[in-house]
C-alpha cells in the first residue's frame, strides 16, 4: 500500500511569454517509511512537483492543472479546498526548504517558532508546547538545547538553522516529509550530518521523505528509490543502485558521465551539449531528443513517450529497445 | 622563482566597535579572515584551493589579484611585490556568479572591448576587434554572441564570456572563485573542460578555488586545504587524495558523498566550522578533531610530509 500516489499530475506557471508547464504528466509512488529521491537539473520540475503536493507556491502565478494527488487516509490532495489543505500540511505532510534562514522567522525566538506549528494544531498548553519544542530540539540532537531555545534565527550557524527547521517538520510526528535540497546550502560536512540526521528519523520512526536534489551523490548516500526528471518528466525510475549502477535512460547517463568523480585525470570531462528545451512550447517526442547523441528520427515525433519497465521496478522514458552504453 | 607567490599574506577585518567599547577603550574586535598564509603558485599549474565557507580561500584570492590589500605579509610576481591589481593585467580574475559579474546593459562584444581598449591602448579599432573574436573563440562561443545582452545567454554561455574577459589582457595568471558552483553538471563539466584546455594549450597558470573535492581532485595539480584562515594541508593532488595526512582533510574526502557506494558506517566528523572569531589556542581544528589531545594546545607549524607537501599536524 503506497502512502502517496502522485498520478499524472500537470502544473502550469502563467508567465507573460506564455503558459510554462513545469510539470507535465509526473506520476510516482511513495510507500511507508520510504526514501525517495528526485533528482534533476535547475528547471526540470522537481521543485514544482513537490511544492504542488501541498500547494506551496509561495505566491508564484501556479496551479495544479490536471492529475491525482493520493495521501493514504486523507483523499486527493489536489481536489481539496484550501482550508483543509492547512490542516494536511504539517500535520499529515511537513516541508523542508532549502534555505533555513528565509524559513524561520527572524523576529521570534527558536522556542516559539517550534511550538506555535505544535499549538497550531493542537490543544496544548503553552508550557507544554515549549517542553515538547525542547524534546524535538534534543531529537535533532541541537547542543545545548535548553539555551537555544531562547536563541534567535540569526545567533545560529547554518546547520543548526536547519536542525531548528528539521525540529518543526517533525513536530507533529507526520508520516511524510518532502526536503527540497535541504542541504545544499551547508558545508558538505554539516550536509553528511544533516543527511544522517534524516535517515535515522526514518528508521526510528518510520517517517517517508521525498528528498529533491541536484546531487547523484547524495541520492545514492540516502534514497531507496529515485526519479530522475528532465523538462517536466521523469525519464527514469527504480531502485537507487539499479539506476546509479545501471542507467538506462541516455540522460542520466549523460548526467553520471558529465560527473568528475567518474572521470580519470587524463580524460576530458563529457558535457552535455546543448540547454534544456522551454517548456511553454516543449519539442515533440523525447525532450531529451535534441541533446541525445543516440536520437534517431523517431524520437521527436508525438507524445512525449511514456515510462515502461525494462526489468521489474526500474522504468525508463526511452524508446530505443538497447540503448547502447554511452559509459563504456 | 615562482610565479605568484604569497608571504605571510594575512587579512582582518574589524568589527565596528560599539560605544560602550568605545567608553571602556576596548579595542576593536576583528575577524581574522587569512592568517599568514604562505603559498607559491608554480608558473603553468592548476592550484586548487579548497576549505569550508569563511576557511579565507576567497579573500586569499582577492587578496592575490589585488582586489583587497593584505594587511600583513606581501604577493610577489615574478619575484616582484604586487601593490594592487596588476596595471598590464597579468592576473584575472573570474568570479562564481556570471549573472552579476557582467554588466547588464552592455553587450557582450562592448564588454570584451572595453577590457582590451584599457590594457591594450596601442591596438588599432580592428586590431581590438580581432582581439575579442580571439578570445571568444577560446572559450568556444561563436562569433555572432558578441552583438548580444547577457540576458540572452545560458548560465554557462555567461560563464564562458567572464572566461573571455578575463582572457582579453593576455594574463598569466587566471584566478577562478568558484567558477563553477552556481551551474549545473552537465553545464560544470564544459567549463571545466574549457579550463584544462586553456591551461594544456596556452600554459596559463590556473588558481582554483572551490569547495567541491570531486571537481578539485580531477582537475588541479596541487591543492592546498585552508580551514580557519590558515593552510592546513598542501599536496600534489593525487597524493593528497589518496592519502590525506590532515585530519580535517581526511573528514572533508569522507564527508563527499559516493555515487558509487551507499553511505559507509563512520562516525561523521562533529560540529561545524566555529565563529571566526573565536579565539583558538593551538591548532584551530581540535575542537572538531578526533584525534585532538593535550599536543594540540600548542601552535602548529606546517611540517613537511615527503617528498613535496606540508602538513599543519602534530599527529601527521
Amino acid at each position: 500500500m503506497s502512502l502517496l500516489s502522485i498520478r499524472d499530475l500537470r502544473t502550469e506557471f502563467t508567465t507573460p511569454a506564455g503558459i510554462v508547464r513545469a510539470v507535465d504528466g509526473v506520476g510516482f509512488d511513495v510507500a511507508p517509511g520510504e526514501i525517495f529521491g528526485i533528482v534533476g537539473e535547475s528547471g526540470c520540475g522537481k521543485s514544482a512537483t513537490c511544492r504542488s503536493i501541498l500547494r506551496l507556491f509561495g505566491g508564484a502565478p501556479a496551479r495544479v492543472a490536471g492529475g491525482q494527488i493520493l495521501l493514504d487516509g486523507v483523499g486527493d490532495l489536489a481536489a481539496m479546498p484550501e482550508r483543509a489543505m492547512a490542516r494536511v500540511r504539517g500535520r499529515d505532510v511537513a516541508f523542508i526548504f532549502q534555505d533555513p534562514l528565509t524559513a524561520l522567522n527572524p523576529t521570534m525566538r527558536i522556542g516559539r517558532q517550534i511550538a506555535e506549528v505544535i499549538v497550531r494544531h493542537r490543544k496544548i498548553g503553552r508550557a507544554e508546547a515549549r517542553a515538547a519544542a525542547l524534546d524535538l530540539l534534543r531529537d535533532v540532537q541541537v547542543t545545548s538545547p535548553e539555551r537555544r531555545l531562547d536563541a534567535y534565527p540569526h545567533e545560529l550557524s547554518g546547520g543548526l538553522r536547519q536542525r531548528v527547521v528539521i525540529a518543526m517538520a517533525l513536530a507533529l510526528s507526520p508520516r511524510l516529509i518532502i526536503a527540497d535540497e535541504p542541504t545544499t546550502a551547508l558545508d558538505v560536512t554539516v550536509q553528511d550530518q544533516i543527511l544522517r540526521l534524516l535517515r535515522a528519523r526514518r528508521d526510528s520512526a518510520g517517517t517517508a521523505i521525498i528528498l529533491i536534489t541536484h546531487d547523484l551523490g547524495v541520492v545514492s548516500q540516502v534514497c531507496d528509490r529515485v526519479a530522475v526528471m528532465y523538462a517536466g518528466r521523469i525519464v527514469e525510475t527504480g531502485p537507487v543502485r539499479e539506476v546509479l549502477d545501471r542507467p538506462a535512460h541516455p540522460y542520466t547517463r549523460a548526467l553520471i558521465a558529465a560527473l568528475p568523480g567518474q572521470a580519470a585525470r587524463d580524460a576530458d570531462l563529457t558535457p552535455i551539449e546543448g540547454s534544456p528545451p522551454g517548456l511553454i512550447a516543449p519539442p515533440p517526442g523525447c525532450r531529451f531528443a535534441p541533446r541525445c547523441r543516440l536520437a534517431r528520427p523517431d524520437c521527436a515525433l508525438g507524445a512525449p513517450p511514456a515510462l515502461r519497465a525494462r526489468t521489474p521496478g526500474h522504468l525508463d522514458a526511452c524508446i530505443l529497445s538497447e540503448v547502447p552504453d554511452v559509459l563504456a | 622563482m615562482s610565479l605568484l607567490e604569497f608571504s605571510g599574506v594575512a587579512r582582518r577585518f574589524p568589527l565596528r566597535r560599539s560605544l560602550a567599547d568605545r567608553l571602556a577603550r576596548r579595542p576593536a574586535a576583528a575577524l581574522h579572515a587569512v592568517r599568514g598564509v604562505d603559498l607559491a603558485v608554480e608558473k603553468g599549474e592548476i592550484l586548487g584551493i579548497v576549505g569550508e565557507s569563511g576557511c579565507g580561500k576567497s579573500t586569499l584570492a582577492r587578496i592575490g589579484v589585488g582586489l583587497q590589500p593584505a594587511n600583513a605579509g606581501e604577493v610577489r610576481f615574478e619575484g616582484a611585490p604586487l601593490a594592487g591589481p596588476d596595471p598590464r593585467g597579468r592576473i584575472q580574475m573570474v568570479f562564481q556568479d556570471p549573472y552579476s559579474s557582467l554588466d547588464p546593459r552592455m553587450t557582450i562584444g562592448a564588454q570584451l572591448l572595453e577590457v582590451v581598449g584599457h590594457y591594450r591602448p596601442g591596438l588599432s579599432a580592428a586590431e581590438r576587434k580581432a582581439a575579442v573574436a580571439s578570445v571568444l573563440q577560446a572559450v568556444s562561443l561563436p562569433a555572432e554572441i558578441a552583438a548580444r545582452f547577457p540576458h540572452a545567454l545560458s548560465g554557462g554561455q555567461r560563464q564562458r564570456v567572464s572566461i573571455a574577459r578575463a582572457l582579453c589582457p593576455e594574463p598569466e595568471v587566471l584566478v577562478a572563485d568558484e567558477p563553477v558552483s552556481a551551474l549545473d553538471a552537465s553545464v560544470q563539466a564544459q567549463i571545466i573542460n574549457l579550463l584544462r584546455r586553456l591551461n594544456r594549450e596556452r600554459g596559463l597558470t590556473i588558481v582554483f578555488i572551490s569547495h567541491d573535492m570531486n571537481v578539485v581532485r580531477y582537475l588541479c595539480d596541487r591543492v592546498a586545504v585552508m580551514y580557519l584562515g590558515e593552510i592546513v594541508e598542501l599536496n600534489d593532488s593525487a597524493r593528497l587524495f589518496a592519502a590525506p595526512a590532515h585530519p580535517y582533510t581526511r573528514a572533508l574526502i569522507a564527508a563527499v558523498p559516493d555515487l558509487r557506494a551507499p553511505a559507509a558506517g563512520g562516525a561523521p566528523i562533529r560540529g561545524e566550522v566555529p565563529d571566526p572569531f573565536a579565539v583558538i589556542p593551538g591548532c584551530r581544528f581540535a575542537p572538531r578533531c578526533p584525534l585532538a589531545d593535550t599536543a594540540c594546545a600548542a601552535v602548529q607549524a606546517l611540517h613537511p610530509v615527503p617528498p613535496a607537501g606540508l602538513v599543519r599536524c602534530c599527529k601527521a
